[in-house]
């Protein structure tokens, strides 16, 4: 697009500047401050490094809370490519009560969840009785207390941040461009993977990348619902952090944390192009 | 939530793919199985959440035979109201704010590319950091300019949190925008500014409903920033409800979260039954 | 709820019409600024710390929030106003306070171990003993940055229907999972498990600390099929004994009793080789009312009338072993520091913790992640 160079200071000072502004100032610099504990406490050096290291044990929590992101992210994203989808073809009225279902799980906070699958997951649980009366189980499974309960109770927190930027996504591919494909002669499905999917990409990609970092924060749920079994990278960074008040080693474990997003985001982008999440501009 | 609203017209809606073959129904019914299936999933905790809501007892426990209003009742109390209160006006500024910052600075990146990735990353950095080092980061902040346990200062931890996605939402909506759109309507005589309102705002109308939600949902939410930078004076909903966890978890929350789900849901099924009253035929 | 109601649709309509129009209408604009001053006019949005002749008390919040509001309210009559703070006073919340410059606490009511930390990295002020006088103080620890404010005991709480008839009288019946069937829970945060473990182990009391940590990770491995889960949070340890997930709990004393309360006496529990533990005054470097205030709060709270009142309403056991004979007998029985009662216990050397909580929680927490 060409804009005079007048018009282009203006859309860099009205427009494009002031937000990461706002952050460098009230977030990214005190950030820095708190994150460069890494390396100045309890003193100056790569200490806390070398213990993130040869601990064993902070390995297994690193390994751990990847593997359960990765899947608790591609789970939630499929479950709510398939609802976004449906909603994609669905009648207005249908659309409607989609909305409702995801809609309602938004209001419940992250404590009464974990404990409302607590009750329906347990042994004596809801789950549990009916599959036993139904005949399909002798014995009860076990579906909480441990790393299956943990990713039961993040997907259900996640699906719903999934699915809205697969319906602003999907809602924005054009029914004309389906019917063009089909009418040159593609199958549905070559239509949906071909034309569809690719159009969807934004908004898949924004669905992983929040419920991927989301899930890496995440702590509570894990705590909860893990029995203790699932303990979480964000969980350690709380301990060292306010339990123990060992700041440089919760510091140099936050670095880890974010480095594990940016190899994430690297993998995906080269896995996919960035092409496609670029503004079509002149 | 309008995103339905706005793709209701007849060029976008109701239509599967385009099909073929008959046997492709069966796709079609399992695939509606499935989300039955997902639906039942999200409503599952709901079920339970609503009985526990009427227990009888000092602590989280079904009805088992006595009913009782008592933890609606406590909810009525002066500090559970005015905690509803906070959290819902924080939200709502919050989310004004968030989306009119990310609306912003969206709109600016896509009519100008440049340094648009390093200045993206800059904004979706407390998405990537660690809540607890946000939690304390924006506590010296805070301290600095002295407005700790004060509803500017947790709303201002509240945006710093929420922005990200905000943007998220509006880089999705922008990623399907036309360039000609722009252009046309500058070859028009339009102003940058006339051109921003009139032309692009209303073509990324979901993208303004998904930041706003997402960024009031992030606000209502927010908890470990909160805890942190509250105290006395701003006690906000979570934090009522994640005090005193060494202890006991209160039931309130179960009667909060009904009436929540309660109210979306007459919400929803007013905005289903005006929808139907006014629809014509194909619409 | 109808305003509510209102006030939700509102919202929603904002939303809509934002989303319709483009813009915001000038009627929704002022329906939210009329929201906004409700919310405003609900907590100020000035900074509002204590103002001067107010002391803040920090604690753990939920019910211990009107537990002290109301064991020292007298406290108000002193010209000064008594503020209880739930948010929760972990040694990292108070360091942030005082390295950032803003303490919003005069008084936590902290773990003992952390308050020899704190007082070390030089976080806390020294208290002032001519205005506190600890000769009340009959147990707990009392040093240069801290002194003990309650006690409390870390308990066996059983299933009286099961076990009521030959109750569980020693942690190496905790361990005996033959002889007292059903699953167990224990402490996430370790303050006890170890002295708990080394005790089933057979290590006589006195021979206890320095702990033998190997031994007695090796004795929690032992348990670790049966223990269902550690619990955090007191909803937790109490929800797993009444819906008979454990049929044995090691728990704090003042939940166990709610619990037998709670459940009519379906859950039982008592003093036998429990390890009781001082809770901690402690006074963040630069506290806002001034050290002085914050040192009557402390003389004020350590009075046996004040103690007994805590007792009474929230079975925080007094640190005065005399203030047992101002309680009723009820109360008596469970106080931890009641003589018969101190008798059967152990007594939790938090020094001990002081030095190595850090690393041994590590491992713990390392050992139960599996």
């Amino acid at each position: 697009m060409r804009i005079s160079f007048h018009g282009t200071l203006r859309i860099y000072a009205l427009l494009i500047l002031p937000l990461p502004l706002l952050i460098v100032v009230g977030y990214l610099l005190p950030t820095a401050g708190v994150l460069g504990w890494s390396l100045s406490l309890p003193q100056p050096g790569l200490q806390n490094y070398a213990t993130i290291l040869d601990t064993p044990s902070i390995h297994s929590v690193i390994w751990r809370t990847l593997r359960i992101c990765l899947l608790t992210t591609a789970i939630s994203v499929a479950i709510a490519y398939l609802i976004a989808f449906r909603w994609r073809f669905a009648s207005a009225r249908g659309r409607m009560l989609i909305e409702l279902f995801v809609l309602l799980p938004f209001w419940l906070s992250m404590l009464i969840r974990a404990f409302a699958w607590l009750v329906l997951l347990r042994n004596d649980g809801l789950v549990n009785q009916s599959l036993l009366t139904l005949g399909l189980l002798d014995e009860p499974l076990a579906l909480v207390r441990n790393e299956l309960g943990a990713l039961i109770g993040m997907v259900h927190f996640m699906v719903p941040y999934a699915v809205l930027p697969l319906l602003s996504s999907m809602g924005q591919v054009d029914d004309s461009l389906l019917r063009a494909s089909s009418s040159l002669g593609a199958g549905r499905w070559e239509t949906l993977r071909n034309v569809f999917f690719p159009l969807t990409l934004p908004g898949v990609a924004a669905a992983m990348a929040t419920v991927f970092v989301f899930s890496l924060g995440c702590f509570v749920t894990p705590a909860l619902l893990g029995g203790g079994k699932a303990a979480m990278l964000a969980e350690s960074i709380y301990i060292q952090m306010f339990q123990l008040s060992n700041w440089g080693l919760g510091a140099a474990l936050s670095i880890v944390l974010m480095a594990m997003v940016a190899v994430c985001a690297v993998v995906f982008v080269k896995l996919v192009g960035v092409g496609r999440f670029t503004g079509r501009q002149a | 939530m309008n995103m339905g609203r706005t793709l209701s017209n007849p060029a976008t809606v109701a239509t599967e793919p385009p099909q073929r073959r008959p046997r492709v129904n069966i796709a079609r019914w399992l695939s509606m199985a499935a989300m039955w299936l997902a639906a039942l999933f999200l409503l599952l905790p709901i079920l339970v959440i609503v009985p526990l809501s009427f227990g009888d007892q000092r602590y989280l426990s079904f009805p088992d035979g006595a009913w009782s209003l008592r933890h609606y009742l406590t909810l009525l109390d002066g500090a559970w109201l005015s905690s509803i209160l906070q959290s819902l006006g924080l939200a709502v500024v919050v989310g004004l704010l968030s989306t009119a910052l990310s609306f912003l600075f969206a709109t600016g990146i896509w009519l100008e590319a440049r340094y648009r990735v390093a200045l993206t990353l800059i904004v979706l950095l407390p998405m990537i950091v660690p809540q607890v080092v946000s939690a304390m980061s924006i506590y010296y902040l805070g301290a600095s300019v002295k407005q700790l346990d004060s509803l500017i200062g947790v709303g201002f931890g509240h945006l710093m949190m929420a922005l990200p996605y905000s943007l998220i939402a509006m880089l999705v909506a922008y990623s399907r925008l036309d360039s000609s759109l722009y252009k046309a309507s500058r070859s028009l005589g339009a102003g940058l500014g006339s051109t921003i309102v009139q032309v692009l705002m209303p073509n990324v109308r979901g993208g303004l409903a998904g930041s706003f939600f997402m960024a009031f949902i992030m606000s209502w939410e927010e908890v470990v920033v909160t805890l942190f930078t509250s105290g006395l004076n701003v006690i906000t909903l979570p934090k009522r409800i994640w005090d005193g966890l060494r202890y006991n978890l209160d039931p309130a929350i179960a009667a909060v979260s009904t009436l929540m789900v309660l109210i979306t849901l007459v919400v929803l099924l007013v905005r289903m039954y005006r929808h139907d009253r006014n629809a014509s035929p194909g619409g | 709820m109808k305003d509510k109601q209102h006030f939700i649709e509102d919202v929603a309509q904002i939303a809509q019409q934002r989303v319709e129009a483009g813009t915001l209408s000038r009627r929704s604009f002022n329906q939210l600024l009329m929201v906004i001053a409700a919310a405003a006019g609900m907590g100020p949005l000035r900074k509002a710390f204590a103002d001067s002749g107010s002391v803040v008390v920090a604690n753990w919040g939920g019910d211990a929030v009107p537990a002290f509001e109301k064991s020292f309210q007298a406290f108000n009559a002193a010209g000064m106003k008594l503020q209880v703070d739930g948010s929760g006073p972990t040694e990292g919340a108070v360091k942030t306070q005082v390295n950032s410059g803003a303490v919003r606490w005069d008084v936590c009511d902290g773990e003992m171990y952390s308050s020899y930390r704190l007082g070390k990295e030089g976080v806390l002020t020294p208290i002032d003993y001519s205005v506190v006088d600890k000769s009340l103080i009959g147990y707990g620890d009392v040093h240069e940055f801290g002194l003990a404010n309650y006690s409390y005991s870390y308990v066996m709480g059983y299933d009286a229907k099961k076990f009521g008839k030959n109750p569980p009288k020693s942690w190496a019946d905790f361990w005996d999972v033959k002889k007292y069937p059903g699953k167990r829970t224990l402490y996430k945060w370790m303050s006890a498990n170890l002295e708990c473990a080394l005790l089933a182990d057979g290590v006589t009391p006195d021979k206890l600390y320095p702990l033998d940590v190997d031994r007695a990770l090796r004795k929690i491995e032992e348990l670790m099929p049966h223990i269902v889960t550690h619990w955090s949070t007191g909803a937790e340890c109490q929800q797993l004994l009444r819906d008979g997930e454990v049929s044995m709990a090691q728990m704090w004393h003042t939940r166990a009793q709610l619990v037998k309360q709670d459940t009519g006496g379906a859950i039982d529990w008592g003093f036998d080789n429990a390890i009781v533990a001082p809770s901690v005054w402690m006074v963040p470097k630069n506290n806002p009312a001034g050290a002085a205030n914050a040192m009557k709060f402390i003389a004020f709270a350590l009075r046996p009338e004040t103690q007994a009142k805590l007792m009474e309403v929230y079975n925080m056991g007094p640190v005065d072993s005399k203030v047992n004979s101002l309680l009723s007998a009820e109360l008596q029985k469970i106080n931890p520091t009641a003589p018969d009662n101190l008798r059967k216990q152990v007594q939790m050397n938090n020094l001990w913790y002081a030095d190595h909580y850090s690393d041994t929680l590590n491992r713990y927490l390392a050992l139960i992640g599996g």
